[in-house]
């Protein structure tokens, strides 16, 4: 037990727990009491005694000393408030703004990146992209993946379709993956119900198995046991459900319904998925793996398309795909936000502490310490922090809404939520954290702040240099956002103005699949077509109408190969799109030379192909390519009847480059989907029920969907760009907002301080508006200042923007000067308004009161 | 006593244990932190041991209540130290407790009639 000096010792240093008023007053008459009650216990249980109930009262009286204080601080805070609502409001909205933004691109990036994914060891899942192992037959891959024993456990396969799945007169669409029969044994997964494939249920004769899905299950067989031994039939083929996978899990991309893979030499539309072995490292097995993307380098190359080389990554970082580095780029854009927010508010607490001197100069001559008043100023920025993080909630709330909207997760399990360990820890961090950061400043300069008047002139000296350098260190992370909007911007307006061989106003679309109905049976389909694409055309108000194997913007498929020209083979393969007549005058497509393809021509299979004009220019000049015949393989040659601009295929809208494409004549299109296309008169919205109903009637049985106008195909495509140029937009907008206010007030109150100053000189005859430059010269010099350091910092954050949208990673020196010129501009504009008040003194009133 | 401070004497009552033995001690007299604390351990046979923490807690409270004040004399020169705190009941104070007092009397009355008088009081 603790001798009497070293007791007392210990005590005065636990009395330093007490809250800075209540230790000011009362260590002392504590510490005495201590040393009275010493002095009357004598020996080791005495001693313990006394240390037993001086921790009881030391653990109950701290904390109630503590709320006793903070109660006291908070009243304080609220009255001062009370009395400057709009300042007050301000720091509350820029903070909310802040902290909410930051809570919910954190919230993304946790449910994205940083949760495990829904399987048995996640860390250890890794895709192989751009690699694809033997897969002409279940036995062939199989010995693949035993023969990667030394790096890979195990390896699946994926592909993926979009089925007709039930019963034969009203069947359904789902999302189908083929997989290996080792697919869910790879992941780790367990059914909820039955079991997974087993050994052989990849090959043909014992594959007509399927798993579905929980939410298929619920769905079709309303969560009854006897779905297990049912049989469901997918595009009319009948399958046994042998296993119901647990809630939630439908990977990969919400899958319904796993089937066993279908194997076929030339088939690159896999996925190869796979689980590293124990103990191996990640650089050892990337270095297995490229040996062996080298071994089956030959395969690689059939490929035609040597840019892309085969990749390890972790199934997590696959899944996240894009989003991962467009939502860390978000999330840097909000932490510049949150600083310039703080920024903002430790400015105007500066201020707010500096018009405070003299209360704060009293309440120390009447024995509060700097402690005390240092505890006082903190208590008001974490309450300022909390208020603004409560208002943030519903900034962060709002912000995962529209992420969920624009970028929904990949995965159920990953879904975007606020009411998550890591995300309220995160919050928390970040409301303290902003709270230190625009307190720690005012709150150490309030502190040394003394009574006497001699030190107020130097602490008012630092405080003027310190606002100045906050309005420095704003300007400099606004110039960073209003360059990276401007580059995003910008690559975004390249994307809508880009010519995508198409006019979407004006166009519906309409999709069926013909797969496991009767009229997919070879001889029914083209009366089908015919008379569907008939009653569409005679519908009143329809100018032409087409029908087309694949969709601009929304192709999930496609086929093609490497496709010459009068038997000289092109550089690169071409995507090979079955359409039927009037496709292009539909479409609004432009024919450059020739003409398209007629009904006859359609119908009687003609050997004939159009052409765009990036495939014909490859052999010379476009309009020489009419006549000429286009080759592939052994297949009989077509004649090139036209010549058209290419129209935008490719899913990916940042993605503007054409490929080769070659139009055929199809009078039944429907390998993966047929689309119906109508260009009408008038609004395509007010069509599309007339129109998606006169298919439907055609045969009910048929499934009828993707019932949309090619506007809102084309708005759907550029949401996720459109979403992030909004973001960019706002977060510099914001950004410009707050740096002007912060500018006003430093200038607004150098000039209120230095009224008297300004009045001498006026009264030495300096005019108000010489006075106004010299005040506006001086502030620019800080934008200035500032302005270098964000235009180095906008150079080397220019690069990691591509992640945000194409083409947006050069930040020129046209953006620069501009942003920089954008913001001295509105900074004068500023400086200008916060010096107004010079041109109104009046210097004999002035001087009277001096 | 006026009906107006009655009233605010009223609005403290029931005080707390440790506020009502504090004025009942300095009642007889000023008194410092830690004579204050004896006094009552002895007034209530070591039942109310009021720790350092507890007793400064409540001398804040009571003083920022205005019912008992510090006191500039230091009557007790043996134990006197600069830091040591005297402190001194004031007239709302003994109002305050005299409420409480009248308070307890009326709760001890409506026990007695109630249960009556223990046969070994």
């Amino acid at each position: 037990m603790p001798s009497a000096p070293f007791s007392l010792k210990l005590y005065r240093f636990l009395l330093k727990l007490y809250p800075a008023g209540f230790r000011d007053d009362y260590a002392g008459p504590m510490e005495c009491e201590l040393r009275d009650e010493l002095a009357e216990s004598s020996g080791p249980f005495a001693l313990t005694k006394l240390w037993l109930r001086l921790l009881a009262d030391l653990a109950v009286s701290i904390p109630l000393q503590f709320s006793r204080e903070l109660s006291q601080d908070v009243r304080h805070t609220l009255r001062l408030w009370a009395n400057r609502p709009g300042q007050t409001g301000f720091a509350i909205l820029a903070l909310a703004i802040g902290i909410g933004a930051n809570t919910g691109v954190f919230s993304v990036v946790n449910a994205l990146l940083l949760r495990s994914l829904p399987f048995h060891d996640p860390s250890r899942l890794v895709s192989l992209g751009t690699f694809f192992p033997p897969h002409s037959s279940a036995k062939e891959f199989h010995e693949w993946t035993q023969q990667q024993g030394t790096y890979l456990a195990d390896a699946a396969l994926i592909e993926q379709f979009d089925v007709n799945l039930g019963a034969a007169q009203s069947p359904v669409r789902a999302h189908l993956s083929y997989t290996s029969w080792n697919f869910f044994a790879v992941l780790g997964a367990h059914p909820v119900l039955g079991r997974w494939f087993c050994d052989g249920e990849d090959t043909p004769g014992k594959n007509a198995v399927a798993v579905i899905s929980y939410g298929l299950w619920q769905q079709l067989f309303a969560g009854d046991q006897r779905a297990l031994g049912s049989t469901i039939r997918m595009n009319g083929m009948p399958l046994t459900v042998i296993g119901i996978a647990p809630a939630g899990f439908n990977y990969p991309n919400k899958s319904d319904l796993w089937y066993a893979a279908n194997y076929s030499p030339g088939n690159n539309g896999w996925q190869t998925i796979a689980r590293l072995q124990p103990g191996i490292t990640w650089p050892q097995a990337r270095a297995a793996f490229v040996v062996e993307a080298d071994r089956l380098w030959p395969r690689r190359d059939e490929l035609g398309n040597s840019e892309h080389h085969p990749k390890m990554a972790s199934l997590q970082d696959e899944l996240a795909g894009p989003l991962k580095n467009a939502s860390l780029m978000l999330m840097a854009g909000v932490i510049l936000i949150l600083l310039i927010a703080c920024s903002n508010v430790a400015n105007l607490l500066m201020a707010r502490t500096a018009d405070r001197a003299t209360e704060l100069s009293i309440r120390s001559a009447l024995g509060a310490s700097r402690a005390r008043i240092v505890q006082q100023l903190l208590t008001e920025c974490l309450l300022l922090s909390f208020v603004a993080s409560i208002a943030g909630l519903l900034v962060a709330f709002w912000t995962i809404s529209l992420a969920t909207k624009v970028q929904p997760a990949p995965l159920p399990t990953q879904s975007y939520s606020i009411l998550d360990g890591r995300v309220l820890c995160f919050a928390a961090a970040a409301a303290i954290a902003s709270s230190v950061f625009f307190g720690a400043l005012p709150s150490l300069h309030a502190g040394r702040a003394q009574p006497s008047g001699a030190r107020v002139s130097s602490s008012t000296r630092d405080a003027g240099l310190i606002r100045q350098a906050l309005v420095a260190g704003q300007v400099m992370l606004t110039i960073i956002l209003l360059t990276a909007s401007v580059s995003v911007g910008r690559a975004f307006v390249r994307v809508m103005k880009t010519d995508r061989g198409f006019a979407a106003k004006g166009l519906v679309t309409v999709s069926v699949s013909l797969d496991g109905t009767t009229r997919g049976v070879a001889g029914h389909q083209l009366p089908y077509f015919e008379e569907a694409l008939d009653r569409v055309r005679r519908l009143p108000g329809v100018r032409s109408a087409s029908e087309t194997e694949f969709l601009p913007l929304g192709a999930t498929g496609f086929v093609g190969g490497p496709f010459g020209f009068d038997g000289h083979a092109a550089k690169q393969n071409s995507t090979m799109i079955p359409v039927s007549s009037d496709y292009f005058k539909t479409m609004g497509g432009r024919i450059l030379y020739g003409r398209e393809f007629t009904d006859a021509e359609v119908r009687s299979d003609a050997l004939i192909v159009v052409v765009n004009e990036r495939f014909a220019e490859e052999f010379g000049s476009a309009a020489d390519a009419l006549e000429h015949e286009v080759t592939i393989g052994k297949s009989t040659p077509r004649k090139i009847i036209g010549v058209v601009t290419g129209m935008d295929y490719m899913t990916d809208t940042m993605d503007t480059a054409h490929s080769n494409q070659i139009f055929v004549p199809v009078h039944s299109p429907g390998g993966f989907v047929s689309t119906f296309v109508a260009r009408v008169d008038g609004r395509a919205e007010d069509s599309l029920p007339a129109i998606r109903d006169t298919i439907r009637a055609v045969d009910t049985q048929v499934p009828v969907f993707g019932v949309k106008t090619m506007e809102q195909r084309m708005t759907d495509a550029v949401a996720r760009p459109k979403f992030y140029r909004t973001a960019v937009l706002f977060f510099a907008a914001f950004a410009l907002f707050l740096a002007v206010i912060g500018i006003y007030s430093v200038v607004s109150y150098a000039v209120a301080r230095r009224t008297h100053e300004m009045g001498v000189r006026l009264a030495l005859g300096a005019s108000p508006a010489a006075l106004r430059r010299t005040m506006l010269g001086q502030g620019l010099l800080t934008v200035v200042a500032g302005a270098i350091f964000g235009i180095a910092g906008a150079m080397f954050t220019g690069r990691f923007l591509e992640s945000l949208a194409e083409g947006a990673k050069s930040v020129d020196l046209a953006t620069l000067i501009s942003s920089f010129l954008s913001i001295a501009l509105v900074a004068s504009a500023s400086i200008w308004a916060g010096t107004r008040r010079i041109a109104r003194l009046d210097i004999l009133e002035l001087l009277r009161i001096e | 006593m006026s009906s107006s401070d009655r009233q605010t004497a009223n609005q403290l009552t029931p005080l707390s244990p440790a506020f009502f033995h504090i004025l009942l001690s300095l009642g007889e007299g000023e008194r410092h932190g830690y004579a204050l604390k004896r006094e009552i351990s002895r007034r209530t046979n070591g039942k109310l041991n009021l720790g350092p923490g507890m007793l400064y807690g409540s001398i804040n409270k009571m003083l920022a209540l205005g019912l008992i004040e510090e006191s500039d004399n230091r009557p007790d020169p043996h134990l006197d130290d600069e830091r040591r705190r005297y402190y001194r009941i004031t007239s709302y104070g003994r109002k305050v407790a005299q409420a409480e007092a009248a308070r307890m009397r009326e709760l001890a009355q409506l026990a007695t009639a109630t249960f009556g008088s223990p046969k070994h009081a």
